[in-house]
């Protein structure tokens, strides 16, 4: 009992540890990002909304979601978002089904465009939400993407 | 390490586009390679944009984004001559960073 108590803990320090090691070595200035790593590990969608404070996110229109419907190759999925909400300070994707749903967490400063494109992995046919930030409030869109190939595995 | 990152830095109208590729192998720490092996977690969690040597974006990352990260953004009320960085940090505590400059368009 004893020893298996001293085995999780130590590897879960062990694995904490480069994480823990980096966020020393953070680079330069820092917005007010919210540099706890623990929504990136959550398996659920459900727990990244929790873990993030986001879970009472209000349904809008106000989101620009372009993503899309069927994607060939899930090892990159094209991806642009913005938001239209006056005062967004951030932007965060969450992929439901991928083994870690949490794909990105972007703040902005008032000098750039709440706006991002990117390519995603998607390891299967998925719901894919937006969840933005604005004035301490949650806003959230989502798209269901078909994915023919998945891309976790390449 | 790897690849230096390239940025293309240019100006539509009083908007600055910056779009950044990170050379970056983003392993997810949960993939096995041809011959079996699970290759260990080696991606960016970090990422930063500055205009002029401030911060202006600034996000984390995870394993869902792909190899070699691409990105783009924008910015505001951009110049020729403005000054823009970006800088990565991964878990393995390695670092890239690399710097453009707006010209006109």
């Amino acid at each position: 009992m004893e020893r298996r108590h001293f085995l999780r803990a130590f590897g879960s320090a062990a694995a904490l540890g480069p994480l823990l090691g980096s966020g020393l070595l953070r680079p330069g200035p820092v917005l007010a990002v919210d540099f706890n790593r623990a929504p990136f590990e959550a398996k659920t969608a459900a727990d990244v909304l929790r873990l993030t404070g986001t879970a009472a996110a209000e349904a809008t229109r106000d989101i620009f979601l372009k993503v899309p419907e069927v994607a060939e190759n899930g090892a990159s999925v094209p991806i642009e978002i913005s938001s239209n909400i006056p005062g967004t300070t951030r932007l965060a994707v969450i992929i439901d089904k991928n083994p870690l749903p949490l794909a990105l967490q972007f703040n902005f400063g008032p000098e750039a465009v709440p706006r991002l494109q990117t390519r995603l992995r998607m390891a299967e046919s998925s719901r894919l939400r937006v969840v933005a930030t604005a004035g301490g409030k949650h806003y959230t869109v989502f798209r269901d993407v078909k994915v023919t190939v998945g891309g976790c595995g390449e | 390490m790897s690849d230096p990152i390239k940025i293309r830095a240019s100006i539509k109208g009083s908007e600055g586009e910056v779009r950044v590729l990170m050379p970056h192998p983003m392993e997810t720490g949960l993939r096995k390679d041809p011959s079996g092996r699970i290759p260990p977690a080696h991606f960016i969690i970090q990422v930063s944009l500055s205009l002029n040597g401030r911060t202006v974006i600034e996000g984390a990352l995870g394993t869902s984004v792909s190899t070699n990260p691409l990105f783009a953004f924008q910015l505001k009320d951009v110049k020729a001559g403005d000054r823009v960085g970006v800088s990565w940090l991964d878990n393995t505590g390695q670092k890239g960073s690399a710097e453009s400059v707006f010209s006109a368009s």
